[in-house]
């Protein structure tokens, strides 16, 4: 038993309600919420060697045993979730508050991102299918006020498409719930899997497609991604950073839990499928479009095929091999999305015809920000996405997984060619002449930047200019080049979380089930 | 090795630190690494060439055989030897070509920070291309050809700013990244197949079977598209667009002989394996005479040797992809006769460019007399591509040809033989064009050309902007005139290769035989064929090549399909959206149905008639309100309708959740009633070709699905629920004697902490919209849209039953 294990959700609960209570102190609310995310991942990171010593820590709360009362369990792979999650939602808020923008001086930002910070936490440490449903609510709805925040008309037109397709996630999942609860009788996450293997066929079948819709909309699978380019890009850049590197892993995260523990290896032939569409279609949109942000979204959708491919091949090695993508695209992805928002805060604009153009000229050093996550992302060795995909890939082989490897290996190319693009309009390309920024935030910025474009020599101080902006990119880059460097050792806990995720039956009688029923008499 | 591959890095990454203003100072740090690379591959190449490889290895992630191993053997040897010693004098040759002119602007004149950058790439390379050259373990071989394929594609866009070096960059980024994965793809094959990770164990010990087929072949492929191979060449000359010490080193002397370099290492084993001699003579010949042709039409003195580099690959890959001892042992002579003349070429072009300021044939003249030292350079290096006596690449191309007329390997030998013959007369004819072009002319070669450059202008260069070139063309001359000791020299290298190739050997009097009558005839038909082609010279740049124009339609074809495909999933119509989504929910509950969901037994239809009543006017609302198109009607009948579900409620005994229910829809209405004073009146017709009852139809599906599945599910419990403990522990251990309050706020009280969170999340954000738009009024005086309420407040309304129904 580690009751201190709730901590996690308690810390950045508590410091949501503080923060709210500080409404109209800027400076106090921000101290409040860097400090409760910062404890956040001290404490996720002592889950993480917990739980790698110990295998599986629960906390019965409320004191009720399994199954009255709602349990938290951390294994080896939702300890790696918290922490890899709470990181990122560590740097982003910082590098939020070094934006300066409209949306972060609102006096809701820190509460409601403090409540996004919870909601991840409880869902990657749900051990009820319940609550799992509760956590999505959690994060769903700050993510609704998020989206929103500014609260312009393209905001809200893009949060509308947003907010109502998560709104069918949830009912979707409450449903899944509902009936995995009227046929089983139980929601606890350790006792399901004896029960639904009780099941009629079909049921168990329909609970099972029906947990995959819901989380397959989350987590913007074939068919059912068409929302999230349509509503991220229209997002402040640091929120779709955290919503693009977290929160559609939320719910792959759910889909690992359960197509791994819940019904493992049923549908293999059905995820094959799903995988490859989602890769290609995918990175088709990334291709098609023309513009930095909406580029990175279609390629949220095409990486989380990768991800549901490792799943279909099945398998230690191929679960080891999607837990280590995950692990791997989450800072990708986020540091990806956190450079865009220094070229939109530097030039107003993400486009990749002109707008942008020759920002190496302006700041090599941004320039290799960008590169390094985005050749990972492409697949280029010795970056952490090569690791991936070769994990994927040697996976896929060894299982006669023939055509989704091929085309995995295809799409990687077709990454290429839209990470290019970026490169070729966004970073290479003459400086064009600056024009007066599209709306009033941008207006200091913008006066600086004149007089280094008269220079005629490169703008050393783009990175100067957002000091906070850029530290937190490069931490978050020089996170991911440590996973790549770490590949070894990270590699063998991903294994070894495969490894714990292989065997669900014996969640049951497991040391943590059977010392809370001891406990409580 | 591995401190050598550091010191490269270490050296990029100070040319490359920001703010530098060394400018092309830097490239003296760049040429350190390579300097100490080729003076320590002297010492060591003793012990090497006796037989004892040097190894090194370095553990990344074992699970995945990702492991960095390095084994140096003869041809390791050479192959670094070559990267080094031309990096080196690349590297201090730039400290030249990068110097700003007096009087004149040179071509290549940029800001010092682009040329630290340039040095810093550049020593980059050399880096990864000896780790290449060294490499064995695949991912090793792998992960230095991926990063060749990078440094490349920055190095050719570096004049970023002119589109066409973007897209040639690009160009060769994708053809060379595809052949990378490719190669990917076969090494990972070869790897599961052979349980081994090294090309060394590989070879010792070959795999075979069709998968091993499949694998050769995308390794040939990845092999074909870095050494620009047919049908893949059509990258290379592109590449030119680097400056020319990038295109001496890169795209001619280097890394283009990574592909060269892995099919040596793979021929002598695998050359029999299935379709591989094959591809082999096709590819490489099919690069023979495409590119030798393709450099007889064109203008830009550089562009013509590129593409006679294409066609002096394509000879090599035939010479080491036939695989057999001769051959590959002459392969090896030639791709060394090669890197020589050809970076001797190329710089010396570079020179050419620099002090006249042009590269173009039709316009240089009379240089010959104004630069003798340099057009001695030139004709020797060129003497050497030609295959003429007594260079190093005439006695290697005579020991290919007499390589190929005895192979034993059936037709392909003849045919092999015949095609290396005819691209020797191309080879011939464009160098006479190329370097007479440079050289020899006083006269313009047309009159109504580009005016051509007056000679007496032109600036003579420093003898340390010669020197690179002068001694790379002195060694092709003296590697021909010393013949004997440096073919057993190279015997001793290619004996790594296939132990039998060190009996190879090469000489610059062969006898009267038949190679050297090949050799001969070459010559005079090479000659006629440049006199043929200069007098029916037009002088006009050549169109782009067939390849270059199918890469475009292919690529432009890429991204209309895309756009196309993007047009369909992404119509950005929330309607079309559901139907998918609502679609897939249908499907999945029929797959379950047809699955068999078991039997369900005694349907509890109705209790009462009242109950019936609830149930048909709930549905009943539900269905008109599908069919409304004004959004006040459709509003109302969906709160009807709730109202209708909390009947349902209460008739079964739970009044507390009709209340909720109750409540929750009344307050909804409300909530809509205030956001419909903003939105039209009526919904936006569907498109006309949806079906007028799709919508209808989807919903009753969906309906029927879920109520049916829901039966099925709940009939299918054999175990008892968690729900009656509640009953049993709710009024001895917790103390309530309402099993519903007890649940909600003892059994599951963090539930129910999560969901007043969202509740209390959702009025921030209703009152974050509210003084928004009241902000923004204030503003400029618009009307703010305030929809966003109205789906904050649906989103309550799931909210709160949830709590109950969870308990329940």
């Amino acid at each position: 038993m580690t009751p201190w294990m709730a901590l996690c959700i308690v810390v950045p609960l508590g410091g949501a309600a503080v923060s709210l209570a500080l409404h109209g102190r800027l400076l106090a609310q921000r101290v409040i919420g860097v400090a409760a995310v910062a404890t956040t991942v001290a404490l996720a990171l002592a889950v993480l060697v917990q739980v790698d010593h110990d295998g599986r820590i629960s906390a019965d709360l409320g004191g009720w045993p399994v199954p009255i009362g709602i349990t938290l369990v951390a294994d080896r792979l939702s300890a790696l979730m918290l922490v890899i999650g709470t990181v990122m939602l560590f740097a982003v808020l910082v590098y939020a508050l070094g934006q300066r923008a409209q949306d972060e001086r609102s006096p809701w930002y820190v509460p409601v991102y403090l409540v996004l910070t919870a909601g991840v936490c409880q869902a990657f440490l749900a051990g009820d299918l319940f609550n799992l449903f509760v956590s999505f609510e959690v994060l769903l709805m700050s993510s609704y006020v998020l989206v929103t925040l500014e609260g312009n008309d393209r905001q809200i037109r893009a949060g509308i498409t947003y907010v109502v397709i998560n709104v069918i996630e949830s009912t979707l999942l409450l449903l899944a719930v509902a009936l995995v609860f009227a046929a089983t009788g139980t929601l606890n996450l350790a006792e399901l899997p004896r029960r639904l293997a009780e099941l009629p066929a079909g049921v168990a079948l329909g609970l099972n497609l029906l947990l995959l819709l819901a989380f397959g909309l989350k987590a913007a699978v074939f068919p059912l991604f068409s929302w999230l380019p349509d509503s991220y890009p229209a997002a402040p850049s640091p929120v779709t950073a955290v919503f693009a590197g977290l929160l559609t892993k939320v719910g792959v995260y759910a889909i690992i839990r359960t197509q791994t523990q819940l019904f493992p290896g049923e549908l293999r032939t059905l995820l094959m499928v799903v995988a490859g569409l989602t890769m290609v279609v995918g990175v088709l949109g990334a291709i098609a479009q023309s513009d930095m942000k909406r580029i990175l979204s279609f390629h949220i959708v095409s990486q989380i095929g990768y991800m549901v491919m490792g799943l279909a091949i099945g398998g230690v090695a191929a679960i080891a091999a999607t837990i280590f993508f995950v692990l791997h695209q989450i800072p990708t992805k986020t540091s990806l999305f956190l450079v865009e928002g220094i070229v939109e805060r530097e030039t107003g604009t993400s486009s990749t015809t002109g707008g942008a153009a020759g920002m190496a000229r302006r700041s090599g050093p941004l320039a290799l920000l960008f590169l390094l996550p985005a050749l990972s992302l492409a697949g280029i060795p010795p970056l952490s996405g090569f690791v991936g995909k070769v994990a994927l890939v040697e996976s896929g082989f060894a299982r006669d997984a023939w055509v989704v490897t091929a085309v995995a290996l295809g799409v990687s190319l077709l990454t290429l060619v839209s990470m290019v693009k970026i490169w070729s309009g966004v970073f290479w390309g003459d400086v064009p002449g600056r024009t007066a920024a599209t709306d009033g935030t941008l207006g200091t910025d913008a006066a600086e930047g004149r007089d280094d474009r008269d220079g005629e020599r490169p703008v050393a101080g783009v990175l100067r200019r957002h000091p906070l902006m850029s530290a937190v990119t490069g931490g978050v880059v020089a996170l991911t080049l440590a996973i790549a460097l770490l590949a070894g050792p990270v590699y063998r806990y991903c294994e070894r979380a495969a490894r714990q995720l292989a065997v669900p039956a014996g969640q049951v009688g497991g040391p943590a089930a059977g010392e809370a029923r001891g406990e409580n008499p | 090795m591995i401190p050598l591959l550091l010191l490269h890095l270490l050296a990029a990454a100070a040319c490359l630190l920001p703010g530098t203003r060394a400018g092309r100072r830097t490239f003296a740090v760049a040429a350190v690494p390579p300097a100490a690379t080729f003076l320590w591959l002297l010492t060591v190449a003793g012990g090497v060439l006796d037989g004892t490889p040097l190894v090194a290895d370095l553990t990344w992630v074992p699970q995945l055989g990702l492991t960095l191993q390095f084994r140096m053997d003869g041809f390791g040897l050479l192959m670094g030897l070559l990267v080094s010693g031309i990096g080196t004098l690349v590297m201090a040759y730039s400290l030249s070509y990068f110097r700003p002119h007096g009087d004149h602007p040179p071509r290549d004149d940029r800001a010092p920070d682009e040329t630290a950058r340039l040095a810093g790439l550049l020593v980059a390379f050399a880096g990864a291309m000896l780790g290449l050259v060294l490499s064995d373990g695949f991912f090793t071989l792998f992960l230095f050809w991926e990063l060749t394929s990078v440094t490349s594609y920055l190095l050719i866009g570096i004049d970023d700013r002119a589109a066409a070096a973007r897209a040639a960059a690009q160009r060769a980024f994708l053809v060379t990244g595809a052949g990378g994965l490719a190669l990917l793809g076969g090494l990972v094959l070869l790897g599961q197949r052979s349980g081994t990770t090294t090309l060394s164990g590989l070879v010792a010990d070959p795999p075979s079977g069709t998968l091993v087929t499949v694998a050769l072949v995308l390794v040939l492929t990845g092999a074909f598209a870095k050494s620009a191979q047919f049908p893949l060449h059509f990258w290379l000359p592109g590449a030119m667009a680097a400056p020319t010490p990038v295109s001496a080193y890169l795209h001619s002397a280097t890394m283009v002989k990574a592909g060269i370099v892995l099919v040596a290492r793979l021929a002598p084993v695998f050359a029999d394996v299935g379709p591989w001699r094959a591809l082999v003579v096709v590819c490489g010949g099919a690069s023979l005479l495409v590119g030798g042709a393709r450099a007889l039409r064109e203008q830009d003195a550089k562009l013509a040797l590129a593409h006679g580099t294409v066609s002096q690959l394509g000879l090599i890959m035939i010479l080491v992809g036939l695989g057999t001892p001769a051959t590959t042992y002459a392969g090896v002579a030639v791709l060394t006769a090669h890197a020589l003349f050809k970076a001797s070429l190329f710089l010396t072009i570079g020179v050419v460019d620099h002090e006249a300021g042009t590269r173009d044939l039709r316009r240089l003249r009379g240089l010959g007399r104004r630069l003798p030292v340099l057009a001695a350079v030139g004709l020797t290096a060129g003497a050497s591509m030609a295959a003429i006596p007594p260079t190093l690449g005439f006695v290697a191309k005579e020991s290919g040809i007499a390589a190929l007329e005895d192979t034993g390997i059936g037709m392909l030998g003849p045919a092999a033989l015949v095609l290396v013959v005819v691209g020797s007369v191309l080879t011939v004819a464009y160098t006479l064009r190329t370097v007479g072009g440079l050289f020899g002319r006083d006269v313009p070669a047309g009159d109504d050309g580009p005016a051509p450059i007056d000679p007496a202008a032109v600036h003579r260069p420093s003898v340390a902007f010669v020197a690179a070139p002068a001694l790379l063309a002195a060694l092709s001359l003296a590697g021909g005139l010393a013949a004997a000791p440096v073919g057993a020299w190279l015997a001793e290298v290619a004996g790594s290769l296939t132990p039998a190739a060190a009996e190879g050997y090469l000489t610059l009097w062969p006898g009267l035989h038949l190679a050297l009558g090949l050799s001969a005839a070459a010559w005079v038909l090479g000659a006629a064929l440049a006199e043929v082609v200069r007098r029916r010279e037009r002088g006009d740049e050549p169109a782009p090549t067939v390849a270059i124009r199918a890469y475009a339609a292919g690529y432009d074809g890429l991204l209309r399909g895309s756009r196309r495909l993007t047009a369909v999933t992404q119509s950005g119509s929330l309607p079309a959206y559901l139907t998918v989504v609502l679609t897939t929910l249908v499907i999945a509950l029929g797959a379950a149905w047809l699955r068999g969901t078991g039997p369900v037994d005694d349907v509890p239809w109705a209790e009462s008639w009242l109950q019936v009543l609830a149930a048909v006017v709930t549905g009943g609302l539900a269905l008109a309100m599908v069919r409304a198109r004004r959004r006040f009607t459709a509003a109302l009948l969906l709160g009807g309708s709730g109202y209708g579900l909390a009947l349902v409620f209460l008739l079964h005994g739970a009044p507390d959740l009709a209340i909720t229910q109750f409540l929750i829809d009344t307050l909804s209405i409300v909530l809509f009633l205030l956001v419909m004073a903003r939105l039209p009146d009526r919904f936006r017709a569907p498109p006309s070709w949806v079906p007028d009852g799709l919508r209808l139809g989807l919903a009753v599906l969906v309906g029927v699905a879920v109520a049916g599945f829901s039966l099925a599910a709940s009939a299918a419990r054999s175990e008892p629920s968690v729900g009656d403990e509640y009953v049993l522990r709710s009024e001895p251990e917790a103390g309530g004697r309402n099993v519903v309050n007890v649940t909600i706020v003892d059994f599951r009280g963090f539930d129910t902490l999560g969901e007043i969170t969202v509740l209390g999340v959702a009025a921030v954000g209703v009152v974050n919209l509210v003084t928004a738009a009241r902000r923004r009024q204030r503003r400029d005086g618009a009307t703010g849209p305030g929809t966003g309420d109205g789906d904050d407040g649906g989103r309550t309304d799931a909210g709160a039953p949830t709590a109950a129904e969870g308990a329940s």
